[in-house]
């Protein structure tokens, strides 16, 4: 029981349903809201964030895991969306294996570099599978968009990612 | 460091694996994949609903304050339109009637022997490298994968997914959308033929006369003069026996001036470039395709939608050199990025029939 409890309390319990609420705000509010026809994509935006603040491992693990749930309401075959985010959350790992404690605008920094590089593994990813035709000028237009809306949404997501990854004592 | 280091590598390399492995198993259609998807499908979509009413006015605000003047200018130009096809509706409506009836009567099949179900769009893709939306009708009404979906101008793509009482919509833009179409050219004005009739009882002729072509002075004989474009090759003169005063003669619609069709594959290329038709044939009766002709859909025991379901017309023509044939560029009668209700068509061919 007591293991039980520490499971559900665990930092990647709570990451689950965190996610979750991300996700269902990705595909109602972020899929609707499309400026320059292109939707702000938060999912990617809360991994990078991960990355920047805990690191290549945490940053892969979360990416796999917010991945493979974008995969599920994605037409995409399954495990794409988990490659994508999964390497762009080690990527974004990478500012803490340079800098150990970098500052808050080195971090929102990063996050805009990896948003950019996210959304290209994606279409990448896909054209690996034979999924291709979306690398294409218009790729530019969406790294361009994608990485303003995160810039503008980082500094908060930063603190929840925080919140949400962060190590609490034994509830027991 | 170095352990650190090996744990970060180790991690890396099993998250690839753990993708690649994934992938294999969903493109090999496996069923623990696809039920995988259905209950996070099951568990996911009453949060995504109550997000969905939470944050409504956010988008409503967005859509406010962003589209207002377009909707204004849309509305005046919209109102105008309104006016002008009113009239035309009617008629056109009539011909569709006639031609429905024409095709019952033939035995051939019409779109409007084929139940529909009508769905209102609930969602965009989240991703930007899918072109997909959702609607809110599913398997519960009789939906499945792969049936085509139209709105009132067109064909808007095909069915890609269902979940009991919603489903997803693969657009025709989609790179991964291919379906068979026809392409109804003008003919090329190659042969044409004239019956010239001289006859007391009938006063005009029933086929149309090229101004190109000779009329002979008959008074009791039927002639049909051939002329021709083609290099080095001479039209021959038939004399067709007489007919008795008085009878009407038999109405011979000109092959020439008949509606050409040649099938080829319609794909789409991404939301910011129009579909192209690839695997036209080149054959001279097909003639020359113009910008403006219509693409329809083929049809056929093996397409996804039933024949003559508007798509398009051409707007640009790629040539190619050797036998290729051109790729035609398509402009779509759907206005894809404002899509409200949709039908789906409740089709599908014999073959997805036959299979158990």
């Amino acid at each position: 029981m007591n293991r039980l409890i520490l499971i559900i309390a665990s930092r990647w319990s709570r990451l689950v349903l965190v996610l979750f609420l991300v996700l269902s705000l990705q595909t109602t509010v972020f899929a609707d809201l499309r400026p320059f026809g292109i939707a702000a994509q938060v999912m990617l935006l809360f991994v990078a964030c991960a990355g920047v603040s805990f690191g290549v491992s945490v940053g892969a693990v979360v990416g796999l895991i917010a991945g493979l749930m974008y995969d599920f309401v994605l037409t995409t075959p399954i495990g794409l969306g988990s490659l994508a985010l999964g390497l762009a959350g080690a990527t974004a790992g990478l500012l803490i294996y340079f800098y150990p404690n970098p500052t808050w605008w080195m971090q929102v920094i990063a996050v805009a570099v990896v948003s950019a590089l996210g959304e290209i593994y994606f279409p990448l990813a896909q054209s690996m599978v034979g999924l291709d035709g979306w690398l294409q000028f218009r790729l530019l237009k969406v790294i361009a968009v994608v990485v303003v809306f995160n810039v503008v949404l980082a500094p908060g997501v930063l603190l929840i990612s925080r919140w949400t990854l962060s190590e609490r004592k034994n509830p027991i | 460091m170095a352990n650190a280091l090996s744990t970060r590598r180790r991690t890396i390399i099993l998250l690839a694996l753990t993708s690649i492995i994934l992938i294999t198993l969903d493109l090999q259609n496996s069923s623990v994949v696809s039920g995988l998807r259905s209950l996070f499908g099951t568990v996911f979509h009453p949060i995504e609903s109550v997000t969905r009413v939470i944050t409504r006015p956010i988008g409503n605000t967005w859509h406010g304050i962003s589209d207002y003047n377009n909707v204004i200018d849309e509305n005046v130009l919209l109102k105008q339109r309104i006016a002008q096809q009113e009239g035309a509706t009617i008629a056109a409506a009539a011909s569709v009637r006639l031609s429905q009836e024409l095709l019952a009567l033939n035995g051939l099949p019409t779109l409007a022997g084929i139940n529909t179900v009508t769905a209102q769009v609930i969602g965009d893709s989240p991703s930007n490298f899918s072109q997909t939306i959702e609607i809110n009708q599913g398997s519960k009404s009789g939906i499945r994968v792969g049936m085509p979906v139209l709105n009132a101008a067109g064909l808007v793509g095909k069915i890609t997914k269902t979940f009991a009482d919603r489903s997803v919509v693969m657009l025709i833009t989609d790179p991964d959308f291919a379906l068979s179409v026809k392409v109804v050219n003008s003919p090329q004005k190659v042969t044409t033929t004239t019956i010239a009739r001289v006859n007391t009882a009938t006063t005009s002729p029933v086929i149309p006369v090229d101004p190109i072509t000779s009329v002979p002075d008959a008074s009791t004989t039927t002639s049909t003069t051939t002329t021709s474009t083609i290099a080095r090759f001479t039209p021959s003169v038939t004399t067709l026996p007489s007919t008795p005063t008085g009878v009407s003669s038999i109405t011979i619609p000109f092959a020439s001036e008949l509606a050409v069709r040649e099938t080829g594959v319609i794909e789409g290329r991404g939301p910011s470039r129009q579909p192209t038709v690839r695997f036209i044939d080149n054959s001279l009766r097909f003639g020359e395709i113009e910008s403006g002709v219509p693409i329809v859909t083929a049809g056929g025991s093996r397409s996804l939608a039933p024949p003559d379901i508007l798509i398009g017309k051409v707007s640009r023509v790629v040539e190619r050199l050797g036998s290729a044939g051109p790729v035609l560029e398509i402009e779509l009668v759907a206005d894809l990025s404002n899509l409200s209700f949709l039908r789906v068509l409740l089709y599908q061919p014999i073959t997805e029939k036959t299979t158990p």
